[in-house]
């Protein structure tokens, strides 16, 4: 299965946190959206392991602060733009 | 918005229903929750989720899967790993919570201690029995304090194996132990009527352990079981509830050719028909039908809705191979008709909501049309390979159960022998000829300790003649039964044809001079048979004998009791004047003398101890 581009994984973001699709763009931090808590946290993991992306463990997810550090995180396509 | 609520069966995303996608539910839990919080009519409850491990993920899920059948839970959650102390020291949250439902999810992590390597058989059954005592005592406290029916999960298994296969032979192997751990579960479930066990045994061997258990969840968050395990935990525990609520499916309704026997019975003939143990799709067939049948004889009505010329359909359960018989069957249309009027003349003819079946068709195109227009009926997609019949019905849990009692058992004789009052009627022009011809005879008393678990079942799932449509709990109803302050009624109705069995409950609080009726219903099978004058007969008899002046009654319409609005009208009760719409009150003034309403049902002498008040 190909990874994700960047597109498509925010739309799994805004999808996961119960946001209107298009919302999320990459540069929000964490503790700011409303229902990014660790239900999310485990929809996100589940998210990478079912795309064939990089396996994401609990303590990076937690080292990150920003949307921008998830998409790194999760290697998916033109995050490093 | 109201105009845009669905019914329950239409509203369930295609994500929940087979094959479940874990994944996507996972993802999209928020959406999925949403649009489920858009139906009608949805019943409250409150479950108190007691954790042996971390349970956020258990309440999304359960959340999700009792939604999808109609159900809202209010949660209350335990601290991690506070299952026990909640309980045994009373956490005032928990008791102000005031649970309808006590959920305990624990598993092969919450063994206060395994066997000890060689550890003496004796020894281990002691161990065995000291564990027991640790939650029997959450338990007695729950059912005596908290008055909640329990869901306890048995012991599912741990992946690794130390021991190797003598894990299961020894007795102090964790397999053998926990395997004897779940007997002493199950023993204590067959003896207690508020308390089931969430087979997680079971259920954890069907996901896969290394699904089930995995690691990275135990060490990073302390989830005894994997996101995707919880999604079929979520489903398996919302069955139970929806079980113990009323909301199981009743009716199964089966197509004939390719779903029952393969080929075409008209066409092929009886002798053609794949059905058998010498091929291997017969045997499959074969296993269906054993299958169907087993439903049936556990209390599931079985009905025929098939494309067919009635005698070829019929002559196809004639195959010396097959297993379900003609008399099987509570309803048989087989015609040439749109199935979906077909399916409305089954449900009416069994007096049952369309909301109570499922439909089994190997043709694709036939369960589309029946789910387009039918949406309260279920429609698995079954597909058209026989093998996997069953286990999409499984998978399902449409006919879950929460305790298999007596009336079940008769559940099929009682629609057959419908069929055969109506064939009988048609034979009269006057309908009080035709009722004084069924020599009916009603058993009406007060509650008695060997119905009260048909009571708790008909109060949970009789929609239509239900003046008030409140449920109760089982724990309730006992309590209600051993209460002086309430009047209680049953009502058994047996004819010519045979005994109907327990069809009709009341329950009515007295205080001072009036009688306040909080519950009254009847199961639809008896509709029009004036059981419901024998119940009035009855009810003025008990208030006379107690002192009882006033009668008060109320209906609350829902979606599906408009049937008995005019019952209070009908039976001379005067509306007051603080009544609305949405809540009408009725009184009565109970008489000195009272003249029987009942003109074609016999009185018989109850005979069985009510309930002790001791």
């Amino acid at each position: 299965m190909p990874k994700m581009t960047r597109e498509e994984f925010l739309l799994e973001m805004d999808e996961i946190l119960g946001l209107r699709a298009g919302t999320l763009r990459g540069n929000e931090k964490l503790e700011e959206l409303e229902r990014w808590d660790s239900t999310a946290l485990i929809s996100l993991i589940v998210l990478a392991e079912s795309n064939n992306s990089a396996q994401i463990s609990p303590d990076q997810v937690v080292g990150c602060s920003t949307v921008a550090d998830l998409l790194r995180l999760a290697q998916v396509d033109g995050s490093s733009s | 918005m109201a105009s845009e609520t669905k019914t329950i069966q239409a509203a369930i995303p295609k994500a929940m229903k087979f094959p479940i996608s874990a994944t996507e539910i996972l993802r999209k839990r928020q959406s999925l929750k949403k649009e489920l919080l858009g139906q009608a009519n949805l019943i409250p409850t409150r479950i108190a989720i007691l954790g042996g491990s971390t349970t956020t993920e258990v309440k999304c899920m359960l959340e999700l899967f009792l939604l999808a059948q109609g159900i809202q839970p209010a949660f209350y959650e335990s601290g991690y790993n506070r299952y026990s102390e909640d309980v045994l020291f009373q956490n005032p949250d928990l008791w102000n919570f005031k649970p309808d439902i006590v959920f305990i999810h624990t598993t092969w992590h919450n063994i206060s201690q395994f066997p000890q390597l060689m550890e003496p058989e004796a020894e281990v059954e002691e161990r065995v029995r000291h564990e027991m005592a640790r939650f029997a005592s959450l338990w007695e406290k729950i059912h005596t304090e908290l008055d909640a029916l329990i869901i306890q999960n048995n012991f599912d298994l741990p992946h690794l194996r130390p021991l190797g296969n003598l894990e299961a032979s020894e007795s102090f192997g964790r397999v053998h132990f926990l395997l004897r751990m779940n007997a002493e579960f199950a023993k204590y479930a067959r003896n207690h009527s508020k308390f089931m066990i969430n087979d997680i045994h079971y259920l954890s061997a069907q996901v896969g352990l290394n699904v089930w258990d995995a690691r990275t969840y135990w060490y990073n968050f302390h989830m005894a079981l994997s996101p995707t395990a919880t999604v079929a935990l979520g489903q398996n525990v919302a069955a139970m509830v929806k079980s113990v609520y009323g909301k199981s499916k009743k009716c199964l309704v089966l197509d004939l050719d390719n779903t029952l026997w393969g080929g075409i019975v008209g066409d092929d003939g009886v002798q053609n028909l794949i059905l058998g143990r010498d091929h291997p799709v017969g045997e499959a067939f074969l296993d269906f039908q054993r299958y169907v049948k087993d439903l049936q004889q556990r209390g599931v009505i079985l009905a025929i809705c098939s494309k067919n010329d009635i005698e070829n359909a019929k002559e196809g359960f004639s195959h010396p191979d097959g297993i379900l018989k003609v008399e099987d069957f509570s309803a048989f249309k087989a015609n040439w008709n749109p199935k979906p009027g077909n399916l409305r003349e089954i449900a009416a003819q069994l007096n049952i909501g369309l909301d109570s079946l499922v439909f089994v068709d190997d043709n694709p195109a036939e369960r589309a049309l029946v789910a387009d227009q039918l949406p309260d009926v279920a429609v698995p997609d079954v597909g058209s390979d026989v093998s996997r019949f069953a286990e999409i019905l499984e998978h399902e849990r449409y006919f879950e159960v929460d305790r298999v009692v007596q009336d079940d058992l008769k559940r099929s004789a009682y629609y057959s022998t419908n069929a055969q009052r109506s064939t009988y009627q048609a034979g009269f022009s006057d309908y009080g000829e035709f009722l004084a011809s069924l020599e009916m005879t009603a058993e009406i008393a007060p509650f008695s300790a060997v119905y009260l678990d048909r009571i708790t079942q008909l109060i949970n799932k009789t929609n239509q003649f239900n003046l008030t449509t409140k449920r109760y709990t089982s724990a309730e109803v006992e309590n209600i039964s051993r209460d002086p302050g309430f009047v209680t009624l049953y009502g058994r109705l047996a004819d010519r044809f045979g005994d109907n069995g327990l069809v009709s409950v009341l329950i009515g609080r007295a205080s001072s001079d009036t009688l306040e009726v909080e519950l009254w219903l009847m199961s639809c099978r008896v509709l029009n048979r004036e059981l419901e004058l024998a119940m009035f007969d009855a009810l003025v008899e008990q208030c006379q004998a107690r002192g009882i002046r006033k009668i008060a009654g109320e209906y609350i319409p829902s979606k599906k009791n408009k049937l008995v609005a005019g019952h209070y009208a009908g039976l001379g009760f005067t509306r007051r004047s603080e009544s609305s719409d949405d809540h009408q009150l009725w009184h009565y003034d109970v008489p000195k003398r009272h003249s029987r309403r009942t003109r074609f049902i016999r009185r018989t002498t109850q005979t069985l101890p009510t309930v002790s008040n001791a």
